[in-house]
């Protein structure tokens, strides 16, 4: 029933070996170093300042949305970090391997980096940035904003929630292990087929690939449903849908994508598990399987993932400009239906993925035609921006520098989409680093708007701003290595240079290759002023307003800051589509309530982080083949789900006189403070 | 705009004075290769980029004056007109939609109008061309792990890593692949085309002038992807059927059983040409229906892990999956 592998079996270790460790790789050794070296230090100082208690309590075993979105978007940033540091190793060793006079280090013929390794690398840094630092930070802001916009005490399933979350960080725990326990797909981050099939993948590298994103692909699908519930059904008293904030529109239209696409995900690496595991043939070349099957049903999910990650961009673009234009967002219609027009549109146009398969030129030319569809909302979008932009009173602080180069990106990442949208033009540069600059565009759009998102709500949960000096000198040089390292990319592209080349083999690319290096350093100082902006702000903590920018219009900002663990004391009542803007504009942002009423929240639970772990195992399990592991790992995941149904634990009762006290001194409310134990319910009624 | 102030240029920005003088060293534009095309396809080709590009330019030009524009006319300190309540205009939005709706109309007019012109299954560019009259040269391709077989039929003749086609004569390809997916491209005169395996594509160009491009794989294919290049040398047609004459005495005769040797994984650096005479007749309908019954290639794992210029040679027949 199983198929037959190379390498040795055990049944007790599976297919892992000492071999698997590769303590022979210096560049591996390195990183593992600094990694060991970086937990110690952490492992340490909670454990010095005696904050483990502090930190299991109050954030492993949370249910609360605004830190499970706290902890989402950390994980973001890490793997963006650890991708980055993948995308300097592919340039530094693209710029060393250039022409066959080039010379090789550590053991590379060329470069420093032999092949198989190089496309691990490449494979890793796609997957990580897509699934495992883009998806989590828009997760995570979904989980921040939403129910803080809409005036819910939470997201409508807080439990859910945080299994939504470890299961996703289980997911990127097993692409970090794969660095240092055996090895990474080398089938890049789309799954190459007929590549990633066992004849041509028969190591654990697929396997790490498939069973990561399968996990994190089901926790995505379970956010989308509960977001989904918690806008439907948790608006505020008097929030209709057409005074629904734009960035709540832009999440729910994400998380529609993310329910119906991210299931055909799940369905083919399922079937290719089966014919990696089982020996069936759904995806091979022969035997009646049909490898471009797979290629269909992963750019079916492939593209709508893209707008997945795109609308909540656009979301966020759409809070952020009218804030610092003193105006209101222009063409709120238009906007709600061009993020539907986008959404829908996605999911007709995936075959454009693949113009140069031999398509005819029917198919090929409907597929044109739909995709290049997607720019009339685009369209409208970039100008509704600008004329909220118009007669409007504009500053430049971070956020809004990151909005504004979010839209000159889109409209550089808009043009050479379009062009890649025609299949005359798709024949020339298909495959080569014109593709990959234009995704990278379209990625940093993505990217300028987390930035802007992460400055711009930062106060609203750390009750301080980010620090404004660095911060822009973090955007400026951000901002000049994309362009140099870009723009060399798409030069590149017309010089024919095709994507995932570990040797270039035409010696007059080197001196663009040059420039493109010289964007990874820009990026290096970048990071510098970043973590230069973290130390300056956490030192100095300024603290912040309830509307820390002045300007802002929705009800996130009404709330104190920072904003309290229960949200808001009083269900707000809504009057208008910009909420805070209306309340500022009849004298009543700063009214208090006349009474408080008992607040009902869910307590926390450690059953989420428990999934979590035991989902690492199960992947871990499966990948290297040890049977009994992911068996009892299975099993224990299926218990612990039997637990919590027959948990009698109803949550508890925060009382109106502990909510006064504590509107009275807000600092204790706040979401990052350490709170006392309150007792459930059920125990409550049992005393 | 709050500018950060900046007293010098700070140190780490120095290396970009050099841009310029890197940019113009690097930018002779023989080096982009799209931008000269040969051939009327490639010329098609560039035609309709330019085109298109050219259509889209209307409308991305003028949002991006704006939205330079806009910020630096409206911000606060200029104090122009302000006006917070103007939310909604029929005619912006009627502009919104219509502009771009017009010019995707357009795009997709011509996008359409160029896939028949440029269709690698029959490209109507080449109807015009001198060789339209003369019955087109056939190469069958197959790509392996990671070579380029070049099969002509009809001269009886097989090469690998090397394409060579008379100038003047249309060339037509079917392809197909040993075991995963490659994808065929010369740039500056054929599109590129995918190569799969159990699946047979097909591509086309013509050049009327002798001349030496550069052919390779564009679609990542596994550990010697890198070194999958081949020359495209288009010759004179009297050479041509002299170096079809010289080729067809090779004593390397291309029979199935040869080329299931040759189709184990290799990795060929520097792309070091091969000659065969007598290829079996219907050697590519031979790779395509095992390829369909599940024959494969497959990689031993020690050629996946590190890739030394020693190439894994007939170490093994292919194995049934």
């Amino acid at each position: 029933m199983l198929v037959n592998l190379q390498g040795p079996w055990s049944p007790l270790i599976g297919r892992l070996s000492l071999a698997s460790i590769p303590y022979d790789n210096p560049i591996l050794v390195t990183t593992f170093i600094i990694v060991a070296l970086l937990g110690a230090v952490i492992v340490a100082a909670v454990l010095y300042y005696r904050k483990l208690p502090y930190l299991w309590r109050e954030w492993i075993t949370t249910v609360d949305h605004k830190k499970i979105g706290v902890m989402y978007i950390i994980l973001g940033l890490v793997m963006l970090f650890r991708g980055f540091a993948d995308g300097a190793l592919i340039r530094t060793q693209q710029v060393m391997a250039d022409g066959p006079d080039s010379t090789g280090v550590l053991g590379a013929t060329h470069g420093f980096i032999p092949p198989f390794h190089f496309d691990q690398i490449y494979s890793a840094h796609g997957t990580l940035m897509l699934i495992f630092a883009a998806t989590p930070l828009v997760a995570g802001l979904g989980n921040l904003i939403v129910p803080l916009q809409i005036g819910a005490r939470d997201m409508a399933f807080p439990y859910l929630n945080a299994t939504s979350f470890w299961l996703t960080a289980s997911g990127a725990a097993l692409v970090m292990i794969s660095l240092f326990v055996g090895e990474f797909s080398s089938a890049a981050w789309v799954g190459l087929m007929p590549f990633s099939e066992l004849p041509f993948n028969p190591g654990v590298g697929v396997d790490y690939w498939m069973w990561a994103i399968q996990i994190s692909s089901i926790a995505t699908t379970f956010n989308a449903i509960n977001i989904i519930a918690t806008i439907v059904k948790m608006r505020a008293p008097g929030m209709t849908w057409f005074r629904l904030p734009v960035f709540c529109w832009a999440t729910l239209s994400t998380n529609i994508i993310g329910l119906t696409a991210f299931p055909i995900l799940t369905v083919a690496l399922t079937l290719l598990g089966a014919d990696r595991y089982l020996g069936t043939h759904f995806f091979t070349v022969g035997m009646g399987g049909n490898f471009m099957l797979y290629v269909n049903l992963f750019w079916l999910w492939g593209h709508p993932e893209v707008y997945f990650l795109m609308l909540p961009a656009f979301g966020i673009f759409s809070e952020i400009i009218p804030t610092f234009s003193e105006k209101p967002l222009f063409g709120y219609l238009a906007m709600v239906g061009a993020t539907f027009a986008i959404a829908g549109i996605g999911w007709v146009v995936w075959a454009h993925h693949f113009f140069t398969m031999g398509m005819g030129p029917g198919l090929n030319g409907y597929f044109s035609a739909a995709t290049m569809l997607v720019g009339i909302p685009t369209g409208v979008k970039s100008f509704n921006w600008l004329f909220t932009m118009y007669r409007g009173r504009l500053t430049f602080a971070t956020p809004m520098l990151w909005a504004l180069c979010g839209l000159v990106l889109l409209l550089i990442g808009g043009l050479t989409g379009m062009m890649l949208a025609i299949p005359v033009i798709n024949y020339t540069v298909h495959d080569s680093v014109f593709v990959v600059a234009h995704f990278h565009c379209m990625v940093l759009v993505i990217g300028a708007a987390l930035f802007a998102a992460v400055t711009y709500w930062w106060p609203k949960v750390f009750g301080f701003k980010l620090d404004e000096r660095n911060g822009q000198y973090f955007f400026w040089t951000f901002v000049i290595a994309s362009l140099v390292l870009f723009g060399g990319m798409f030069a590149l592209g017309f010089m024919g240079e095709t994507r995932r080349l570990d040797y270039l083999y035409d010696p007059s690319w080197k001196p663009l290759l040059i420039l493109e290096e010289a964007g990874i350093f820009l990026y290096f100082v970048s990071i510098y002023y970043f973590f230069k902006m973290l130390y300056v702000s956490l030192r100095d903590q300024v603290p912040a307003e309830a509307d820390a920018w002045g300007t802002s219009r929705t009800l996130e900002w009404l709330t104190h800051t920072p904003v309290p663990f229960y949200n808001f004391a009083v269900t707000p009542q809504i009057h208008a589509l910009d909420e805070l803007a209306w309340r500022r504009s009849h004298g009543l942002e700063k009214a208090q309530p006349e009474q408080y009423v008992p607040i009902h929240l869910p307590n926390n639970t450690a059953i989420p982080v428990i999934i979590g772990a035991l989902s690492f195992a199960f992947g871990f399990g499966l990948i290297w083949r040890i049977w009994w592991l992911a068996g009892f790992a299975l099993l224990g995941m299926i218990v612990a789900v039997i637990i919590r149904s027959f948990d009698p634990n109803k949550g508890y009762i925060l009382s109106a006189e502990d909510i006064a006290k504590m509107e009275s001194n807000t600092g204790s409310a706040s979401v990052i403070a350490e709170q006392p134990v309150r007792l459930p319910l059920s125990e409550v009624e049992a005393h | 705009m709050i500018l950060p102030r900046q007293r010098k240029t700070p140190l780490f920005l120095k290396p970009l004075l050099l841009l310029p003088a890197l940019l113009l060293s690097g930018c002779s534009t023989d080096g982009f290769r799209l931008f000269h095309p040969v051939g009327l396809l490639g010329g098609a080709e560039l035609h309709y980029t330019l085109l298109i590009v050219g259509v889209m330019l209307i409308v991305i030009l003028p949002t991006l004056v704006m939205t330079v524009l806009f910020p630096l006319r409206y911000h606060k300190s200029r104090n122009a007109k302000y006006r917070p309540d103007w939310t909604h205009s029929t005619v912006v939005e009627i502009v919104a939609w219509g502009v771009p709706l017009v010019i995707v109309g357009f795009l997709s007019y011509f996008s359409i109008q160029a896939i028949y012109v440029v269709n690698p299954y029959g490209p109507t560019a080449l109807d015009n061309a001198p060789g339209a009259a003369l019955a087109p040269l056939e190469v069958d391709v197959i790509s392996t792990d990671w070579q380029w077989f070049f099969v002509y039929p009809a001269q009886h003749i097989a090469t690998i890593d090397d394409l060579v086609v008379p100038a003047g004569q249309r060339v037509e390809f079917q392809m197909t692949s040993t075991s995963v997916m490659n994808g065929f491209y010369i740039p500056q005169i054929a599109p590129m085309i995918d190569v799969m395996p159990g699946m047979r594509t097909k591509d086309a160009f013509e050049v009327d002038q002798p001349g030496t491009f550069e052919g390779f794989s564009t679609d990542f294919s596994g550990a010697g992807f890198s070194w999958m290049q081949f020359s495209t040398r288009v010759v004179a047609p009297a050479d041509f059927a002299a170096w079809v004459k010289a080729t067809q005495a090779s004593p390397n005769q291309l029979t199935y059983a040869a080329f299931q040797t040759l189709a184990q994984p290799t990795v060929n650096v520097g792309a070091k040409p091969a000659y065969f005479s007598a290829p079996d007749q219907g050697l590519f309908m031979d790779v395509y229906n095992a390829a369909q019954q599940g024959v494969v290639y497959p990689v031993p794992d020690s050629l996946t892990k590190s890739v030394s210029e020693v190439s894994a040679e007939g170490t093994q027949a292919p194995a049934g999956q």
